[in-house]
């Protein structure tokens, strides 16, 4: 190569840019609960009370709708979400069973310190057939589980409470510290809510669940500080290329 | 709610371990910490009636059985005549009244007394309230001790429209507005119900005569008030999570019973004040649609012994305790039939449902295309200061620079754009993608993509001298298009906190107005998720340095590319080829090498940059007919 002429140019690599890591894990959720079964709907992120609350058996006095809480809007007239289970509630209204509905997407809490945002994601899933048990709910949590930290995993289930579940279950993961982290929460539908989407209790059943989309990119990717994802910074989104 | 370990196994017929007991906790459903012999529980908002020694003790009762571990005055007691009017029933259909007077000094605390103030770090206030905060520790059932002569005229309890001030027995000044349950006399408000007494008819330490007040409020009635207010009160988290509906006369007889214990009783009266009913709750027996929720198979007998061991009433039907309020139907059953075996050992049961395929999405292929060309995606909250057109007000906004729902995705991007420009970044591209929602005669919501750009096109020696500029964004995105699709303009720096002078770009479009068909060669799924794990961002500033290869031996070409691909140091963040020039009149290459060196630490020193500069130069420059010019 001792001719100038026979000289090739560096090679030029594609910058490429980065999708958000919290949609990342957003995405490989959804594709996750594809392929076990779970078609994906959208609803807004501006709500009413009936169907962010009521049509979910959250009751009046329930401290959540408290206006410490929530995010009301024009005149108390709506609500920010505080989760994406009025986009199920809504799907349920337009469906027959049997169906198995995951939402997910932006919902707002009033809350916002080191360890809170106003904002933030979740993935929830809904599944109503004849004869949905518990040990179905069981399965399935597993099997997510298994998807996102390997086979290996040790899970425990604790008793929790949701208006929304009964029974409801919160979901436990063993960390290599040997503490056990809540990953998601989760329970029978309560059938409270089914029949308030003119589901015929008497024959149906059905299984939810939840996840905090930030709780599981923190844990993913090992992210301390859940602000450093909405401070764009080029730094830090450059490294979920 | 925090307790010593000793207090409950004074509950408990069996005395289990920290350990068994931490166990045995987590598997009821009560998340708790320990801190040597004091466990600090968290537990859920359904379980109000566990707010007590005597509540966990009952939900343990399954598995150590229980004690009876509290004594009660048992002797007979004088019937009060109280001036009191309840006016409000709906709020609060039962209440009690105890009137208890003692004589001498009052004796040193027992250890279960004295070991709830030292152990778990409670203030001693005065004897009477002392108790009452006791009794609420062991029972759950808050009581408020009014100075009984200060209650001089009829006592109200009303649920009344208020705009007056109150004085809390804390000190706290306070202004009542809108609907509170109050005690008044002669029309003056002395306690906020449920809550907080108040300072004008509170307890001393001289108190010899104390009127105890012991109701069953209604959680509706007092919840948000503590709250509202900025009070904290365990009362209030005991009243807005359900106490007994049937408890007051044996927590007021239990009250006389620790007063008994440690002082000379001169005078006890009691009143009822009751509004309503007992009224049994009660549900079917069903074990089948237990199991069928459940995915089990339990004896019914087996079933109602472990009801039974909760309290609940065996009859023809399932009688629920006065102090479960969260049970009202089968599916509460059956968590509590899943509570005592355990969730854990309830077995799985496979679910299949058939596979559903995600399809193609246009948000999709727009964002993939997007990054494919340099553009990373941000995601900004929707809260805005000012008003824009249309725009949707938050009632209850966190601050007052937060008061409204943004309509356009603009003033974010800019905001994360000049943000990275601070921290040293010359070339930006971002977008984002976002519901915005907006106001007419109803609320409107739209999907929106924006995107944003300025500085360098590129960080190759191609782009590096290139400004990212109209052209190339309207060719990135138009092309494709038989018409202009995306309207770029340019954002002007005028009256921007920024020193850069580069061009800002950018363009806003609802995703309804893009074609379905664009980018029609771009893969609508995302690549599979790499979960890498992140490295803490440095926020200290970086330094950059350039230097320019001649290469007259073109046989160490190849080395020196091969070099710069390959370059390793702990500071070195960033390296690339910005320049690369054939001179072919003095038969020289030359090879423009920008290094970005950056601590996680500290500012980097110029020392410590020239020592990573001269590690990372000298393989390259020891090469015979490679030199770096000026060094």
């Amino acid at each position: 190569m001792s001719n100038i002429d026979n000289i090739e140019p560096p090679i030029i690599k594609d910058e490429v840019g980065t999708l958000h890591p919290i949609n990342q894990v957003k995405d490989f959720l959804l594709n996750m609960l594809a392929d076990l079964g779970f078609q994906e709907v959208d609803g807004p992120e501006i709500e009413s009370e009936e169907f962010n609350f009521d049509m979910l058996n959250i009751k009046k006095s329930h401290p959540a709708r408290q206006m410490h809480d929530t995010f009301y809007v024009e005149n108390k007239s709506h609500v920010l979400r505080t989760h994406t289970s009025p986009v199920q509630i809504r799907s349920m209204l337009q469906s027959n069973p049997p169906f198995a509905f995951t939402s997910a997407g932006k919902v707002y809490r009033k809350d916002d310190d080191a360890t809170h945002l106003p904002m933030f994601h979740q993935v929830e899933g809904i599944y109503v057939d004849t004869d949905v048990t518990f040990a179905n709910l069981k399965d399935l949590i597993h099997q997510i589980l298994h998807n996102l930290f390997g086979k290996d995993v040790k899970i425990r289930f604790r008793p929790s409470y949701f208006p929304f579940t009964e029974p409801s279950a919160e979901v436990d993961i063993l960390s290599k510290n040997g503490k056990w982290l809540e990953i998601l929460g989760c329970g029978i539908v309560n059938p409270i809510v089914l029949k308030n989407c003119n589901i015929d209790t008497e024959k149906y059943s059905g299984l939810a669940f939840g996840l905090g989309v930030e709780r599981i990119a923190m844990l993913k990717y090992g992210v301390s500080d859940i602000r450093e994802f909405y401070k764009s910074n080029l730094d830090f989104l450059g490294q979920f290329k | 709610m925090k307790f010593i370990y000793q207090d409950l196994l004074n509950f408990l017929a069996e005395k289990p371990s920290k350990d068994l007991l931490s166990e045995k906790l987590f598997q009821l459903g009560h998340e708790h910490e320990i801190d040597g012999d004091i466990f600090d529980m968290e537990l859920t908002p359904n379980r109000g009636d566990c707010l007590s020694l005597n509540g966990i003790a009952r939900d343990l009762n399954v598995f150590f059985g229980n004690t009876e571990a509290f004594k009660v005055y048992e002797g007979n007691i004088d019937q009060l005549n109280l001036n009191f009017k309840n006016l409000s029933p709906e709020a609060c259909p039962a209440i009690h009244f105890l009137e208890i007077e003692i004589e001498g000094n009052v004796n040193a605390y027992k250890p279960y007394l004295a070991n709830y103030f030292s152990l778990l770090s409670n203030n001693k206030t005065n004897f009477f309230t002392d108790v009452s905060n006791y009794i609420s520790y062991e029972l759950g059932q808050p009581t408020h001790c009014f100075e009984a002569d200060s209650i001089n005229n009829q006592l109200i309890f009303e649920n009344r429209n208020c705009n007056e001030a109150f004085k809390s027995l804390l000190g706290a000044d306070i202004n009542l507005l809108g609907n509170n349950c109050v005690f008044s006399v002669n029309n003056k408000i002395i306690s906020l119900a449920g809550v907080m007494g108040g300072q004008s008819t509170a307890c001393s330490v001289n108190t010899k005569k104390a009127l105890v007040e012991c109701a069953f409020f209604k959680p509706e009635s007092i919840i948000g008030k503590s709250v509202a207010y900025n009070l904290t009160s365990d009362a209030a988290h005991k009243f807005e999570r359900g106490v007994d509906t049937q408890a007051q006369e044996i927590v007021l007889r239990r009250f006389i019973e620790i007063i008994k214990d440690h002082a000379v009783i001169k005078n006890i009266k009691i009143q009822s004040f009751e509004d309503h009913q007992v009224q049994k709750n009660s549900i079917p027996i069903d074990v089948k649609r237990i199991n069928k929720i459940l995915g089990t198979n339990i004896e019914e007998k087996e079933y109602l012994t472990y009801l039974s061991k909760l309290d609940f009433g065996i009859e023809n039907e399932i009688i629920v305790p006065s102090h479960r309020h969260d049970i009202s139907t089968q599916n509460d059953l059956a968590e509590e039939i899943a509570r005592i075996t355990g969730y854990n050992n309830i077995e799985s049961k496979p679910l299949k449902i058939k596979k559903n395929d995600r399809g193609t999405d246009k948000v999709n292929t727009l964002k993939n295309y997007l990054i494919k060309n340099g553009f990373s995606e941000v995601i900004n909250f929707p809260f805005i200061k000012k008003e824009e057109r249309k725009s949707i007000s938050i009632d209850n906004p966190l601050d007052s620079n937060r008061n409204y729902l943004r309509t356009s995705l603009k003033d974010s991007l800019l905001d994360n754009l000049l943000y990275n420009e601070r921290r040293q970044k010359d070339s930006i591209k971002f977008f984002e993608v976002s519901d915005l929602y907006s106001k007419d005669d109803q609320i409107r919501q739209e999907k929106k993509l924006g995107i944003i750009m300025s500085g360098r096109r590129g960080q190759n020696y191609l782009d590096f001298s290139k400004k990212l500029d109209n052209t190339y964004l309207s060719e990135l995105l138009n092309n494709d298009s038989e018409s202009i699709v995306f309207k770029i303009d340019e954002i002007s720096r005028a009256g921007l906190k920024s020193k850069k002078n580069d061009k800002i770009f950018y363009t806003e479009i609802s995703v309804d107005k893009i074609p379905e068909n664009i980018f029609n060669d771009i893969e609508s799924s995302f690549e599979t998720t790499n979960f890498i794990k992140y490295q803490p961002v440095s926020e200290f500033p970086s330094s950059t340095k350039d230097f320019s290869f001649s290469i007259k031996d073109f046989n160490k070409y190849d080395t020196v590319i091969d070099h710069l691909s390959k370059l390793n140091d702990k500071y070195l963040k960033d390296a690339y080829i910005f320049d690369f020039y054939e001179n072919k009149k003095f038969n020289e290459i030359k090879v423009g090498v920008r290094f970005v060196f950056q601590s996680s630490s500290a500012t980097l020193s110029e020392e410590e940059v020239h020592k990573s500069v001269n590690k990372l130069l000298k393989p390259i420059i020891d090469l015979e007919g490679v030199s770096v010019p000026g060094m």
